[in-house]
């Protein structure tokens, strides 16, 4: 599905190498979680895959390599970090995001019946359909993420790419995230970034940890909790193996 | 008669552009304090206006060129000076400030010698209806046709802009091409606006605010209609009062100055909502 070989990204500004020559493969219809400590490469791994970044190596999306593909990749596949704050200074109101979300593959000048009902359908889920005409301004931390998310949903991808689509939201908020990624991934290729390990081992299957723009493990979850040294080296932090419900998660340790 | 129509023609048109302008600057900066006056279009345009009448005399032609290309050096080093300082949208303003400062200050200094070869010259430093001859009609439509061109093209680029330039750039709106298409036709209109009637200031800062006010969006395929109308009215009735209420008592206070009169609280009012963390 997603195939990248000896990828490597450049930051010009401030000369880094931010991706050392990666190679992975990532499963479709699946949820991929791609974990690591600070400045390990994350979100340059999610936005050189959306094609948002100038790279060497090759990415290929359905057996295509990405660059000659751009637009065709826009309308299948989803990119969402986050909204400019300068948006609410505009005076934008989330149904405004969610409108312009939908560029790629709306057609015409107007907004046609089906943009609308997509956003309405989108937003139901997300439950922020009480939220669409407020400002973005008036919005709560944990409101705006999910608005994140129903932005990236709204042009029905079959890929989708979130960087930290965590951030902000309570123990609940995470939890209703993790089953419904996992809800989503029946149909939906998934990547996650995020900091949060304990939320990774809770929703995802696949698992590819970097550390400073190298690949330390890519695999299956069960695997990576049976050789838990790979996340302990990336986080230089000791993990332990805990038992919930029947499965086995790793958590890491804050006592030395 | 024919000079009234004319006139209420002109101001309501020019009062529509400008304030097409300041949306589409507003929207493409991404900052809700600047039109093509705080952004310094207006003083660089008008100092180029002088320095052509100066050697040329008053040729609409010539000056347009010349104002349309003041107008540009006059934002590209507004730009460049902003960028320099952080990017931001207060360092736009300060940019801004400086820029204008500048060409206003060239500009005082020019009109002394331009009066000479062309005595209206001062009316353009306020900017007023007061000459609306026939002659400078087809002047006047080039910026409309701009703008009315740039409305269906950008309209819809503007607002995934909104969402910032990486979005932007992965949905398929290219930042920077958007942006410059922006800048050139808010800049070259403006600036033939400046070279017809001269300085208007807030028209195009206070007409899309009102706009986002009144309809509660950021939708720029519904503000820079409502703008338009907005800037229309708010003109007009500027001029209108200049020329029946002011006229009889001071003499004809120019359409510009009213602007200003009503518009520079405005922009103050602005500046402190946006520095208290209330969201404009």
């Amino acid at each position: 599905m997603i195939s990248i070989k000896s990828l490597r990204v450049f930051y010009k500004q401030p000369g880094i190498e931010a991706l050392q020559g990666i190679s992975l493969e990532l499963p479709a219809n699946n949820v991929t979680c791609v974990v690591g400590p600070n400045a390990s490469g994350k979100t340059t791994l999610l936005k050189a895959i959306a094609g948002m970044l100038n790279y060497e190596g090759s990415i290929y999306i359905d057996g295509k390599e990405i660059r000659n593909y751009m637009n065709y990749l826009r309308k299948i596949l989803s990119y969402a970090g986050n909204i400019e704050p300068s948006a609410d200074y505009l005076g934008a109101r989330v149904i405004d995001v969610l409108l312009a979300s939908r560029y790629p593959v709306a057609r015409g000048f107007s907004d046609t019946r089906e943009d609308l009902e997509e956003i309405h359908r989108v937003s139901r889920i997300l439950n922020i359909e009480h939220l669409l005409h407020r400002k973005l301004s008036e919005l709560s931390s944990g409101e705006l993420q999910r608005v994140v998310i129903a932005s990236a949903l709204v042009k029905n991808p079959r890929i989708l790419l979130l960087d930290e689509p965590d951030n902000h939201l309570d123990v609940a908020g995470k939890l209703w995230l993790s089953k419904y990624l996992n809800k989503l991934s029946e149909t939906l290729t998934i990547v996650v970034s995020t900091h949060d390990v304990v939320f990774a081992f809770h929703t995802c299957d696949y698992f590819v940890v970097l550390s400073s723009g190298k690949i330390l493990y890519h695999g299956w979850r069960d695997d990576l909790i049976q050789s838990k040294d790979y996340i302990e080296q990336a986080y230089k932090t000791p993990f332990i193996k805990v038992e919930a419900n029947g499965k086995f998660i790793l958590i890491p340790l804050y006592e030395t | 008669m024919e000079y009234r129509l004319l006139r209420a023609v002109y101001s309501s048109v020019a009062g529509a552009v400008l304030a097409v302008t300041g949306c589409f600057l507003q929207s493409s900066f991404r900052n809700p304090l600047v039109d093509h006056y705080i952004l310094g279009i207006g003083s660089g345009a008008l100092f180029f206006t002088y320095t052509t009448v100066f050697f040329y005399g008053y040729n609409p032609f010539t000056v347009a060129l010349a104002a349309a290309m003041g107008g540009l050096i006059s934002l590209l080093l507004t730009v460049l000076i902003a960028e320099k300082i952080s990017g931001s949208d207060v360092a736009y303003v300060l940019a801004g400030i400086s820029v204008t400062t500048l060409f206003s200050g060239l500009s005082t200094f020019m009109l002394y010698y331009v009066q000479v070869k062309y005595p209206y010259a001062s009316v353009l430093m306020a900017g007023s209806f007061i000459l609306s001859r026939p002659q400078i009609l087809p002047y006047l439509l080039v910026p409309v046709v701009f703008v009315s061109l740039g409305y269906p093209l950008l309209a819809k680029r503007l607002n995934v802009l909104l969402l910032g330039d990486e979005n932007a750039q992965q949905l398929g709106v290219d930042p920077r091409l958007t942006r410059l298409a922006s800048a050139l036709i808010a800049g070259l209109s403006s600036s033939i606006i400046v070279c017809l009637f001269g300085l208007i200031g807030f028209i195009g800062l206070i007409a899309p605010h009102i706009a986002r006010f009144l309809i509660k969006t950021s939708d720029n395929r519904l503000i820079i209609p409502l703008s338009a109308s907005l800037g229309m009215i708010l003109l007009y009735s500027a001029d209108l009062f200049s020329r029946t209420v002011m006229a009889p008592i001071w003499g004809e206070i120019p359409a510009g100055s009213i602007v200003s009169l009503f518009g520079a609280p405005f922009f103050i009012i602005l500046l402190i909502t946006r520095f208290t963390g209330r969201k404009t």
